[in-house]
This record gives C-alpha cells, sequence and structure tokens, in this order.
C-alpha cells in the first residue's frame, strides 16, 4: 500500500509556517499547552529564552539507540570472565560468611562453568566470549558496565525497572522522558521509536515503553519493521475502499477549511488551532515515513554489513540499520529488541545455556557491530550514544544441570558513542559473578548517567504526578563520572 | 507572554489564599484539607440569573475579581453538553427537536431527569469509576494474564450509578462490603475495587514462596491497594510515606503502615460469589468456617454443636470395618517395559526400566463373592525413590490417569467393561483429585504430593456388583500417562462384598476413632473434629450450585501455585527506609493520624479475621467527620462536570496538590452532599447541572476573563472540553446507527485473542471485525487489555489501567489525528452513517442537513450544506461522513 497514492502535498500544507514559527505567532495564550504538547515540547521542563528547547547543560549526545536484550543476558558466559566458575565447577555454590543463596524459581544448584572459551580482546584487554566474535573486534570503543544491579529476579518487575525506573507498570518509559524533555528534533515522525523482534513484544509488552503520566504523544511508537504498514493508521483502512487518494487530499482540505471557521466562532481556545495543526503534521508523516521505512536506498555493502544477507541476523539487521536511518532523521530514542516475551527465543535460558545462549548471540553478533562500524564511518557517534542492556544477569549456579536462574545481583552493559570513554570499564562483580561487588551500578545510576550525556539532570527533570514530583531516577542515582569522556 | 501569564495565574491563587484565607475556616490553622468542614451561609444573591447555592457563591468572587457570568448557552448546545456530561452519548435528533420547542420553564430540569434516569447514566459513570480505581481485564506486567471474572465489578459500578447507592455504602461495599453487607453479594463484587490495579503474577504467584522478591511484591501488591483506597476516597498520597514520614504532609511511616496492615490478610484471587442472597449467604459462611477450620479456631472446635456432631460420627464410624480380600494376580504386565515384582504381601514392585510413562494390566481369578467394591493400596519400599510410593525420581510421586476394570467370562472369550463410580482417596493432592482416575480424560490424574513417603489408598465401588461364575477373571488396567516417570512403585489391590456404601478413612482417623470416645485425649479428639467439620463443610459446599467468580480482594479463594489464601493477616512491619531487608516494630491496622476527630488505629480489629480491618477502615473513611472524604468527592464530580476542579489535584489535596479556588463553596457542597443529599450523587448532578454556571456558554471569553482568569478557575464562563475516548466511540456508533444498547455481562473482547508462547496471548486489533456482534456495544464493555490497548482508544488517551487517573488527559496528538482519520473504525461508522442517511433521506440536501444534526446536533448553514453537498458529489456521501467525524466541532463540547 505504501507510496501507490499521489506524493502531493493538499493545498493547505503549502504556504505553512515551521513550526517554530507556529508556536512564535501563536504566543502563549488560552490552551497553548496543547499545542506545544502537540508539538513535543509540552511545557518542557527546561527552555531557552527564545521559547526552544535546552538542555540543563551542554550535551554531549543528542540521541540515542538502545539495543535491548529481552531475558536477562548471561554476563558470565558473554563478558564477565570469572576463573573460580571453572575452577569450582560442579561443587555446592556457597559464597562464604553464612550468606543466603536463593533463586527465583528453581532450587540453587551447583556451580556451573561457562561452556564456551572467553578470550581477551583489544589494547582494553576486554573479555568477550566467542560467541561474539564481531563484537569482540570493537571493544576498545566500548564502556563496559560490569557491575550493575537490580531490585529484583523477576522479569516483569526488572524490565519495568530498566525501562522506566520502577518495578511497578504506569510509569514514563526512558524513551518518553528523554523526549518530554528534549523535544522532537523532526516534524514528520515520532521522536520515540521502537523495534520490537519480529517474534513478538518483550516482556510487559507495551508497558515497557508507555508514556506513563506524561504526554501521550511522547510513548513510544511501535513500528514493525517487516510489514508493509509500519506506522499504525498512516494510510486508511484498506477496508475503506471508498478513500480514493483524491477524497482524501480534498477531505483534508475542506476539513482544514472547516476547521479554520469553527475555530474563528471559538477564539481564544488554542486547542482547536492545536488540532488543524495535528493534520497537518499527520500528512507531513504520511509523505516522509515510507522513505523513512525503506531500505530500497541502502547499497548491498551496507545491507551485507548489517548482515540482511542471512537469516539468521536479517530480522535484528534490519532494525538496527533502520535504527540509523531514524536518528539520521532526527529521531530523539530508538529502542532495538532482540527477544520476545516467554520461556524461549530470548536470552532468559533457564534450562541449557550450552544450547539456548548461541543463537541469540549470532543474530546480534554481526547486525550490532555493523551498526557501530556504519555509525562511526557516517560521523554519527560523535552525537550518537549506542546503549547495550538487558533487564538482568543469570547467576553462577546451575538451574537443573545446565540452565541459569535470573540473578538481579550483578549483571553487564555496555555504552559507546558520543561523551564515552573508549575502551574502558567500571565496576566488578564478586568472583562467581553472584553479586556486584565494588563501583556499582544501579539502574538509576545508568539512566543518570545517559540523561547526563544528553544534557540532563536527572534529579531536575520531574513531572508532578499524584502527590509527588516524579522522576526516572525515582529518589535514587548517581552519575558514573568515570565512564565519560 | 508565558511570563506575564504566569505572573496572572500568581495573582489568582494568591487571591485565592490570601483574600479567603486557605480554607473555609480562617481560625483554623491546619492544611486547609484536614480542617473540619464548615458550613458557611450561602452568600446573598446578588443577580436574578442565579439558579442556586452554587451561581452565588461563584457569584461573589467573579464580582470580586471585576467579572461576570456569561450567559447561558443556547439549547442545543446544552441538550449535547448536559447529554454527553450524564450519559456519555449526543442527543438524538428528535430529543434535540423536543427540547427545543418546549418552551416549559422547566424544560431544562426535566431534560437533566430524564437523563438521570437513563441505564446509559450508570454506563457514562461507571467508566469514570474505572478510570479512578485503574480498572482493566489482565494483570499488566509480564505475565498478562486474562482476569475472566474482572467484569462483574464493571457491572456493579454501572448498577451502583444507576439505582443511586449513597456514597457512604458505596465505599463502604467497595473496601468491606464482604464483611459490612454478607447477605448482598453485589456488595462482595465491589470489592473488585481494591483488586482493580495490576498484579505481578510473576512474582506473586510463580516464584519460591521463600524469596525476598516475593515479600517485596506483596508490600507492593498492597501499597497498591491502600494507595488506591486513599487517593480515591480521600484525595491522600500515603504512598510518599513508605520510606520516610511524609515530607509535606502530616503523614507518618507508622500511619503508612497501619494502612499497610489493613490489607495484610488478603490477595488478589477470583473469589466466589452468588447472585442468589441465600445461597451466597450460606457460601460464604461455609467458606469462614472452613477458614476458621484450617486455623484450627479453638471455639469452632469446642462449640457444643461440634460436640455433638464428632460424637455422633465418631460411634457411626467406630463400626464400620470391611474386610479386603488381597487379589494375587496370575498375570501382570507393562506395556513400556517396567518390571512387577510380586511381593510375599501380595503387593507388585516396580523395577527395573522407568520409562515416561507406561500402563500396568493385572489378571485375577475372580473371588467367589460378588464383589462390590476395589481397593488399590500404594505401599512404600526402600528401593523407591523417597520410599515412593511413586517412582518419579525427584519426590517419589505418580499420577494415575485412568483405573478400568474389566470381567472376562470364561464360557466366552468377551470381556465386560465394569463401571466404577464413588472413588475415595485417604489423600489427593491439590487438584489431582482421586475423581480424576475414572473421568476418561487421560490428561486428568490422582497424585498424592506431598504426602509422598507414605502409603495411601483408593477406593471404587462397582456400580452393579456381579455374581461371579467359577473361573471368571477379573482385569484391572492402571493407566499412567502424566510422563515425568510419575509411575506407581510398590501396590496391592483388593476386594470386599461390602453392602452398603463405604469409605476410606485415614488411617490415624481410623486409629483414633478404634479407641471408646471418652478415652481420647484432647488433642485426639480435635484430630477427629477436624476430620469431620472439613468432611461436612466440603460436603455442603460441594452441594451449593458452582458459584459466580469475581476477580476481588479475597482472603478466601482456590489456591493458585504458590498463591495460596493466608489464613491470618501477614505480619506487617514498618520498614525502614522502606526496605524489606530492614524490618522495624510490628505496625497494627490503622489510617492516618492528622484528623483528631477519628482514631488513628483501629484496636478492634486486631482479632484474626482480616476482614474486621477492612470493616473498620471503611467506617473510618465513612465517618462524618472525615472532612476528606466529603471535599473529595464534591470536587471528583465537579471536576467532570466543569471540566475543572475546584481543587485542581483531585487526587491530592495535600500540601503539594492543589488549592481549592472557593473553598466555602467546597465546603458548602461537602456538608450539604453529606447531609441534605445523604450522600445522593443523583442529587449532586442535578444541582450542579441546574446551577446556571454550568448553564453559561463556553464563549466569547470576556476580555478580563481573558488577562486575569485565563484558566478560568473564577469560572466566568463553561470550559470547552474534548470528548474523551468512550463518547468519541458511542458518539461514532449511535450516529451511524449501529450501537447496541445491551448492558452487562462478560466483556467484548474486540481483537484477535490466540495463545501466546507463555502466559500473556496473542493479540490483534486488526484481525477484528467491526461489524461483528461482539463490536456494537457501548465501549465500556470492551475487553481491557492492560500491555496492549486498543490502538485507537489509547490514541485518545484511554487509559490502559496501570496508574490512578484522577482525569483524562485529553491531548491532542498527531497519532490520534491519523487515528480519527484513517482508522478502520472511524472510517468503517463513516460509511455506515451514509448509508444511513441515504436510506432515510432520497434529496441529497436533506442528507447533509440530518449528518449535521447527528453530528453536531445543529442544522447546516446553506453555505455549509452547498460545500458538503459538493464533496459528497465529487467522493460519495462516506467520504463526507469521515469528515464530520473528524471536525473539531464533533470532537469537542461547548
Amino acid at each position: 500500500m505504501l507510496g501507490s497514492r499521489p506524493q502531493s502535498y493538499p493545498p493547505f500544507l503549502l504556504s505553512q509556517p515551521s513550526r517554530r514559527e507556529f508556536l512564535a505567532r501563536l504566543g502563549g495564550g488560552l490552551g497553548s499547552t496543547a499545542l506545544a504538547q502537540l508539538l513535543a515540547s509540552d511545557h518542557p521542563p527546561i527552555k531557552g529564552s527564545d521559547g526552544s528547547v535546552t538542555a540543563h547543560h551542554p550535551p554531549k549526545a543528542k540521541r540515542v539507540i538502545q539495543l535491548f536484550m529481552n531475558g536477562g543476558a548471561s554476563q558470565m558466559d558473554l563478558f564477565d570472565y570469572k576463573p573460580a566458575l571453572f575452577k569450582q565447577a560442579g561443587q555446592r555454590f556457597d559464597p562464604g560468611q553464612g550468606l543466603r543463596v536463593e533463586a527465583p524459581t528453581s532450587a540453587p544448584g551447583t556451580v556451573l562453568k561457562p561452556p564456551f572459551e572467553l578470550r581477551q580482546h583489544g589494547q582494553s584487554g576486554r573479555w568477550v566470549s566467542n560467541l561474539l566474535p564481531r563484537l569482540a573486534e570493537q571493544v576498545d570503543d566500548l564502556a563496559f558496565l560490569m557491575a550493575m544491579q537490580s531490585r529484583t529476579n523477576v522479569h516483569g518487575p526488572g524490565s519495568y525497572l530498566m525501562n522506566t525506573g520502577f518495578l511497578l507498570p504506569g510509569f514514563p518509559s526512558f524513551g518518553t522522558w528523554v523526549n518530554y524533555a528534549l523535544g522532537s528534533e523532526c516534524d514528520n515522525l515520532p521522536g520515540f521509536i521502537v523495534l520490537p523482534d519480529a517474534k513478538g513484544l518483550p516482556y510487559n509488552q507495551k508497558g515497557n515503553f508507555s508514556s506513563g503520566f506524561l504526554p501521550v504523544s511522547h510513548q513510544g511508537t511501535l513500528i514493525q519493521a517487516g510489514s508493509t504498514s509500519p506506522i499504525h493508521d498512516l494510510r486508511a483502512h484498506p477496508s475503506a475502499e471508498y478513500i480514493t487518494p483524491e477524497a482524501d487530499h480534498d477531505g483534508l482540505d475542506l476539513l482544514h477549511r472547516f476547521n479554520r471557521q469553527h475555530a474563528q466562532q471559538h477564539p481564544d481556545d488554542s486547542r482547536l488551532e492545536a488540532r488543524i495543526q495535528s493534520y497537518e503534521l499527520a500528512a507531513r508523516m504520511q509523505l516522509s515515513a515510507p522513505e523513512a521505512f525503506s531500505l530500497q536506498g541502502e547499497s548491498t555493502v551496507t545491507q551485507r554489513l548489517y548482515g540482511l544477507d542471512n537469516t539468521v541476523t536479517e530480522d535484528f539487521g534490519r532494525r538496527c540499520l533502520l535504527a540509523r536511518r531514524l536518528i539520521e532523521r532526527g529521531v530523539r530514542f530508538v529502542q532495538v529488541w532482540s527477544g520476545t516475551g516467554g520461556p524461549t527465543g530470548n536470552w532468559d535460558n533457564h534450562s541449557n545455556i550450552q544450547k539456548e545462549l548461541p543463537p541469540m548471540c549470532a543474530s546480534i553478533d554481526q547486525p550490532i557491530a555493523g551498526l557501530l562500524l556504519d555509525l562511526k564511518a557516517r560521523g554519527l557517534l560523535q552525537d550518537t550514544l549506542v546503549l547495550w542492556n538487558t533487564e538482568f544477569g543469570r547467576m553462577p549456579f546451575a538451574q537443573s544441570s545446565e540452565g541459569r536462574d535470573h540473578n538481579g545481583g550483578s549483571f553487564v552493559g555496555w555504552m559507546t558513542g558520543a561523551g564515552v570513554k573508549p575502551g574502558v570499564s567500571y565496576g566488578e562483580s564478586d568472583e562467581w559473578g553472584w553479586k556486584a561487588a565494588r563501583d556499582i551500578t544501579t539502574t538509576y545510576d545508568f539512566h543518570a548517567t545517559v540523561l547526563h550525556l544528553l544534557g540532563l539532570n536527572h534529579e531536575r527533570l520531574t513531572f508532578r504526578h499524584n502527590g509527588s514530583n516524579r522522576r526516572l531516577t525515582d529518589v535514587h542515582g548517581s552519575v558514573i563520572y568515570p565512564l565519560l569522556a | 507572554m508565558p511570563f506575564q501569564h504566569s505572573i496572572f495565574r500568581l495573582v489568582i491563587v494568591f487571591f485565592a489564599v490570601v483574600v479567603n484565607g486557605v480554607g473555609a475556616n480562617p481560625s483554623d490553622t491546619r492544611h486547609w484539607a484536614y480542617q473540619t468542614l464548615t458550613n458557611p451561609s450561602v452568600p446573598s444573591s446578588t443577580s436574578p440569573d442565579q439558579v442556586n447555592p452554587i451561581d452565588a457563591f461563584i457569584g461573589v468572587r467573579l464580582k470580586k475579581a471585576g467579572l461576570y457570568p456569561s450567559p447561558p448557552a443556547d439549547r442545543p448546545t446544552l441538550l449535547r453538553r448536559i447529554s454527553f456530561d450524564l450519559i456519555g452519548l449526543p442527543p438524538a435528533p428528535q430529543e434535540l427537536a423536543a427540547f427545543s420547542a418546549d418552551t416549559a420553564p422547566n424544560a431544562y430540569e426535566r431534560a437533566v431527569e430524564r437523563l438521570l434516569a437513563s441505564p446509559r447514566h450508570g454506563e457514562r459513570w461507571g467508566r469514570h469509576w474505572m478510570d479512578v480505581a485503574h480498572f482493566a481485564e489482565t494483570h499488566g506486567n509480564d505475565q498478562d494474564r486474562v482476569r475472566t471474572g474482572a467484569w462483574p465489578y464493571r457491572d456493579y459500578l454501572v448498577r451502583a450509578f444507576n439505582v443511586g447507592t449513597s456514597y457512604s455504602r458505596f465505599i463502604q461495599e467497595q473496601t468491606a462490603g464482604d464483611i459490612l453487607f454478607p447477605s448482598d453479594p453485589q456488595a462482595t463484587v465491589a470489592l473488585g475495587f481494591l483488586a482493580a490495579g495490576p498484579w505481578d503474577e510473576s512474582s506473586l504467584r510463580d516464584i519460591r514462596e521463600d524469596t525476598l522478591d516475593r515479600q517485596i511484591a506483596r508490600y507492593l501488591d498492597r501499597d497498591d491497594m491502600l494507595g488506591t483506597v486513599m487517593s480515591v476516597f480521600n484525595s491522600t498520597t500515603v504512598q510518599c510515606a513508605r520510606c520516610h514520614d511524609h515530607k509535606f504532609d502530616p503523614i507518618s511511616q507508622q500511619d503508612y503502615y497501619a494502612l499497610q496492615a489493613v490489607f495484610a490478610g488478603v490477595d488478589r484471587a477470583h473469589r466466589a460469589y452468588d447472585e442468589d442472597p441465600l445461597i451466597h449467604l450460606r457460601r460464604q459462611e461455609l467458606l469462614l468456617q472452613r477458614r476458621r477450620l484450617q486455623r484450627s479456631d479453638t471455639n469452632l472446635l469446642s462449640s457444643p454443636k461440634t460436640g455433638r456432631e464428632v460424637a455422633a460420627w465418631w460411634s457411626a464410624n467406630q463400626q464400620t470395618s470391611i474386610q479386603w480380600t488381597t487379589l494375587i494376580p496370575t498375570q501382570s504386565t507393562s506395556m513400556a517395559g517396567t518390571t512387577l515384582v510380586p511381593q510375599k504381601d501380595g503387593s507388585l514392585l516396580a523395577t527395573g526400566a522407568l520409562p515416561e510413562r507406561d500402563t500396568y494390566t493385572l489378571s485375577f481369578p475372580a473371588p467367589d463373592f460378588p464383589v462390590t467394591a476395589l481397593q488399590l493400596e500404594l505401599l512404600t519400599d526402600a528401593s523407591l525413590p523417597k520410599q515412593g510410593p511413586g517412582r518419579q525420581k525427584e519426590n517419589g510421586n505418580l499420577h494415575l490417569s485412568e483405573v478400568q476394570v474389566f470381567l472376562s467370562d470364561p464360557t466366552s472369550s468377551q470381556r465386560v467393561r465394569l463401571d466404577l463410580v464413588n472413588p475415595t482417596a485417604d489423600f489427593n493432592q491439590e487438584g489431582w483429585t482421586i475423581s480424576h482416575a475414572i473421568d476418561g480424560n487421560e490428561k486428568s490424574a490422582w497424585g498424592i504430593d506431598p504426602q509422598e513417603g507414605k502409603p495411601h489408598r483408593a477406593y471404587f465401588e462397582l456400580k452393579t456388583s456381579l455374581p461371579t461364575k467359577q473361573g471368571s477373571l477379573f482385569t484391572v488396567v492402571l493407566q499412567q500417562n502424566h510422563g515425568g516417570g510419575h509411575l506407581i512403585g510398590r501396590f496391592r489391590i483388593s476386594c470386599t462384598d461390602v453392602r452398603t456404601p463405604v469409605r476410606i478413612l485415614p488411617p490415624e482417623i481410623t486409629g483414633l476413632i478404634s479407641q471408646p470416645l471418652g478415652q481420647v485425649g484432647s488433642e485426639s479428639w480435635n484430630q477427629v473434629a477436624r476430620f469431620v467439620l472439613k468432611e461436612q463443610i466440603s460436603k455442603a459446599l460441594s452441594a451449593l450450585p458452582p458459584p459466580s467468580q469475581v476477580y476481588a480482594a479475597a482472603s478466601e479463594f482456590e489456591p493458585d501455585g504458590s498463591l495460596q489464601p493466608s489464613l491470618r493477616a501477614r505480619p506487617i512491619h514498618v520498614l525502614t527506609r522502606g526496605e524489606i531487608t530492614r524490618p522495624g516494630q510490628e505496625a497494627a491496622p490503622g489510617s492516618l493520624s492528622c484528623i483528631p476527630e477519628l482514631q488513628p488505629r483501629f484496636q478492634s480489629s486486631q482479632g484474626n479475621e482480616e476482614s474486621a480491618r477492612r470493616a473498620d477502615l471503611a467506617r473510618w473513611l465513612t465517618h462524618r467527620d472525615n472532612p476528606l472524604t466529603w471535599r473529595s468527592i464534591v470536587n471528583r464530580v465537579w471536576l467532570l462536570h466543569f471540566g475543572r476542579g475546584l481543587v485542581e489535584t483531585p487526587n491530592d489535596f495535600g500540601r503539594m496538590g492543589g488549592t481549592p479556588s472557593h473553598p466555602e463553596l467546597l465546603d458548602w457542597l461537602a456538608v450539604w452532599f453529606r447531609d441534605k443529599a445523604q450522600g445522593d450523587l443523583k442529587q449532586l448532578h442535578r444541582l450542579l447541572t441546574t446551577s446556571a454556571t454550568y448553564r453559561q456558554q463556553t464563549g466569547p471569553v470576556q476580555a478580563v476573563a481573558l488577562s486575569h482568569d485565563p484558566e478560568n478557575r473564577l469560572f466566568s464562563h463553561m470550559n470547552r472540553t474534548r470528548l474523551d475516548a468512550e463518547c468519541l466511540h458511542d458518539a461514532m456508533m449511535q450516529a451511524s446507527g449501529r450501537l447496541d444498547l445491551r448492558m452487562g455481562g462478560s466483556s467484548d473482547k474486540q481483537f484477535d485473542l490466540k495463545p501466546g508462547i507463555h502466559v500473556t496471548p496473542r493479540l490483534d486489533y486488526s484481525k477484528f471485525d467491526i461489524d461483528s456482534f461482539g463490536g456494537q456495544r457501548r465501549s465500556v464493555y470492551r475487553f481491557l487489555f492492560r500491555t496492549l490497548p486498543d490502538p485507537f482508544m489509547d490514541a485518545l488517551d484511554c487509559p490502559a489501567g496501570d496508574q490512578l487517573l484522577p482525569s483524562r488527559n485529553n491531548s491532542i496528538t498527531v497519532q490520534q489525528a491519523l487515528s480519527l482519520w484513517n482508522s478502520a473504525f472511524v472510517t468503517r461508522q463513516a460509511e455506515h452513517l451514509a448509508r444511513r442517511l441515504s436510506r432515510e433521506n432520497s434529496a441529497e440536501e436533506h442528507q447533509i442537513q440530518q449528518a449535521f444534526e447527528w453530528v453536531f446536533s445543529r442544522a447546516a448553514s446553506p453555505q455549509e450544506c452547498q460545500e458538503f453537498l459538493q464533496h459528497s458529489r465529487r467522493h460519495g456521501l462516506a467520504n463526507t461522513c469521515r469528515l464530520l467525524f473528524n471536525a473539531n466541532e464533533f470532537i469537542f463540547v461547548n
């Protein structure tokens, strides 16, 4: 369906002021917030003297691509090399000091050694599993958080915590906060785009990218990358055969005139004007979205770089490439998911690490390496932040005999790009990777650090809701300065 | 401009605060919300246009600010406004015509009465309350399971608003209806309120009981319940006191944990109720008795009634003694290769290969007496895991899927299947009862977990006892199809010819009652009494018709995984800094301490039954001296009618919340509602909507108001509102002639639903047929799926039910424009409207005229008619209808 309609602007679009001009023209007046909200800059918490959006401090990063491994990627099998696991394999897991050992879904088993080889790579000597050979070539550009810590060992709350800063549903997501604070850089695409795994949505489904109590215009827009209609309702539903391109075109024009007349009869309410504008922005999105979501313009070399020529890497690769195209066009926050909810097809490897982890790694290794190389080559890494995350880690001991249970005690994430010191690592887990031991990064610290790179002070980015000044970082969080360039 | 704007806002707030005092009573120095309610006298009327006391209060403030009330809106505007407000639907053209032609002075009042009496009223206000309660029909979180029994609470709300349940009773029903109104089934359904919010199934049902994650999840679950109650009924944000005393409001951490203790005995679960009040009462009594029994309640066990019943049972069962004849198999086979080794005591021991599943077939010469019953004994053996009696490697359990018995006649080669009835067993695993062994379903089975390591017995009667001929053969087939090596380890089969129905008692009970009643100690007596009462209760319960289920707060429900009802309120500790690892002193049930007229701690509810705690809270909330309750509700209703509250933060009357714009009016309304209206919400609607203030037009706005009161806090004109998602949806359906007014019952799933790979099902809204039967009712009857809400309704700010929502955002976004312009729903309704217009009017002009009446509740001007006619001629009437549904005039209500 896409692209089958004439690509012409309805008459009312031809002589429109830009959104900034429009805002300026409208001024403060009654209900101006409605309009500002429409333009994704709803009384932004931080505003320059000219009304434009600025940050709390000069930002290093302008936009974010977050790669989210759904299910709890195993830190000790991928990055957190622990000799003790090899030495003590098969023995009862005993951290000493009478510490209680518990696992959320199983009885703790014996120490399980990683069934894969981990080797040191690059100048930085980072340990990487042989499951991620392409990524291993680039460790010197990455900054590792080696001792991240969650507050839970359960997927639902864990995913909410990493995505919204709270264990419970209903809070605004990370991408929503960033868009709410900084506004959108483009008129014709949503500011926060989510690219889910082709197999399905992650745990908590859309709960992970909801706008919570922030304006709904900032919620994550779900894009089905492989679909012919990636944006919902971008075109009239195919069942409505009576809607021809001409009817669409003339209809929008008449609607515009009719609404304008109505607004003139009811002055002093800018919501009426905001709705008129919303149709104009929608029309612009109709025109620009197909181009943004089409990969046809990408060279074979580029497509291969992202692994689009291989069925194993094709889905994740396509979405990584889309992420690059979207941030190029001014989208503020793109989240690319690996893995769906449920017991399989994700990073939640309870029953057999040796069988379940390799295919997940194979699906992301080339695409992520390709994305990093491509962003670097295009100079985009200078003001783009790339994050690799998961909701928690896994246990050093076995579940049944060959799997690992959830472990919020310690896990690994990495970041690279704008403002990030390359080739460093921060924090250390205990000798088994069971609990974070030194220089711990809580989820709050992680969010505070990313907001900092975007020029935002996490303690000042607040929104009042049901009696509390809500923050992405609740009442916690410190910026992890050693990671910053 | 924005700078000036905020200065003026400051002036207004200052005006509200200084000129009128913070609260209505200047001598009371407490924060306004906690002050005792005053009963201010109504200012004397300054204008003949003032209809009721509201206008007098509003008028005084307008006058002080140099403003005037706006003239009343015209009749079509008024009727459209009041219709959406009271029933959530636009007026039908004939209603509009009748109202416009009605010259009687009370025409408007009669229209209000008609709407208040409409069943649609409960649907509209029920939906408001669903927002407030953050109601949805799935759990949310990673295991977003469907709550099949959530909808009865929605029906409860619709009914409560329609019949006009008093607000006190409404609060009491939703907090403690089960205990306060035990003979009213709907009062139990009302507890759906406490369970309406999300629930973390992984943490509360699936993970291990002994984890910190489970503990944390329980505190958070109660946090949602108490937060809902206090935000909704008292506009107070107590949750801020979870980690420390409230920073801004006089709410201590002790108060917070006192509220945790109120809900310490309930979980969210499907609980039984009965539409028939008598059956409901009976079942609830039995369930309560069962709880008391499980708690070994001494009052119950030592009651004279129990004494008499136990004594009678004792002597009746003491004499029962059955002679069982062991059947020694002449042949025993295993289908899957197990070796069955005969033992000296006539039993068989399974050894050798351990297949996943197996079927044992045993043949015996039929005894020379008419067999009436068979007994299967499961025996322990040192060679079996955990002593058996099963072979399951980890726990020694087994699953017996089906037992079949055949009789072979020696004279012919035919064998006859013998029907088994009345199965009993000395122990049944939860959900794996003995009846499953003869239900013909190979997937269900009998099990004995967690009572492995000891022998068990099951007994089956033959439907017809058979006199047997010499030489005939019994064949017993034991199917064990569950898998995972859940196989019988050692067993013996015996039979009897006893006549009367007999039953198996657990060996310990048999042992106890073999002694004379007078000679047993009290512990033994109690053990028998517990057994007898348990049996009586189960029997009485199973004699009742199957109950209905409502998803609600419950202390009594069927266990589900590790989600088990708690027999007593769980101990609640004041958590230092809110951390689970730092429990402080134990908290007693109670509520806020900052209202001196009310007792902060509930002394009466420290007994065993948790419901007494909720009853105390319900009484505390509805006490006439609780000023928060009465101020809260009148403000909530005011906000929904006027588009702006007298206090702008309906869930937060604390120091960080809003300040009342009209403190005297707020108090006057609260006292009037409590005393004069006796908590009747319909009277409150009537008072508000018949005021001259409500009837004002939305514009033009006076210049002074634009500059000095841009947010219209003084109500110098009516606020224009954007229709919410439900009103838009339903109004389009009404215009298109497709609206089906069927009420109640299970929700319409307007999506394609398939099982997911785990708990959360797969949903596809795009595959739903909009024209199907399930797509035609009012949107209040839509099924609400938390983690995947309907994209159309979502774009129009319909909440997902994750957070308490004091008022809708009603935003304006690009996605919303796309949804209204392109979605299958709108484009389809436009098509239906066009068909309806063509059906009812032959002249094209009339079609356009009627479209305007249905969509905008007004006539089209000649110029408009001309313009839209042209559009229709070029592109068809449906394209014009699509346009009307997208017009600001339709989306907004003046």
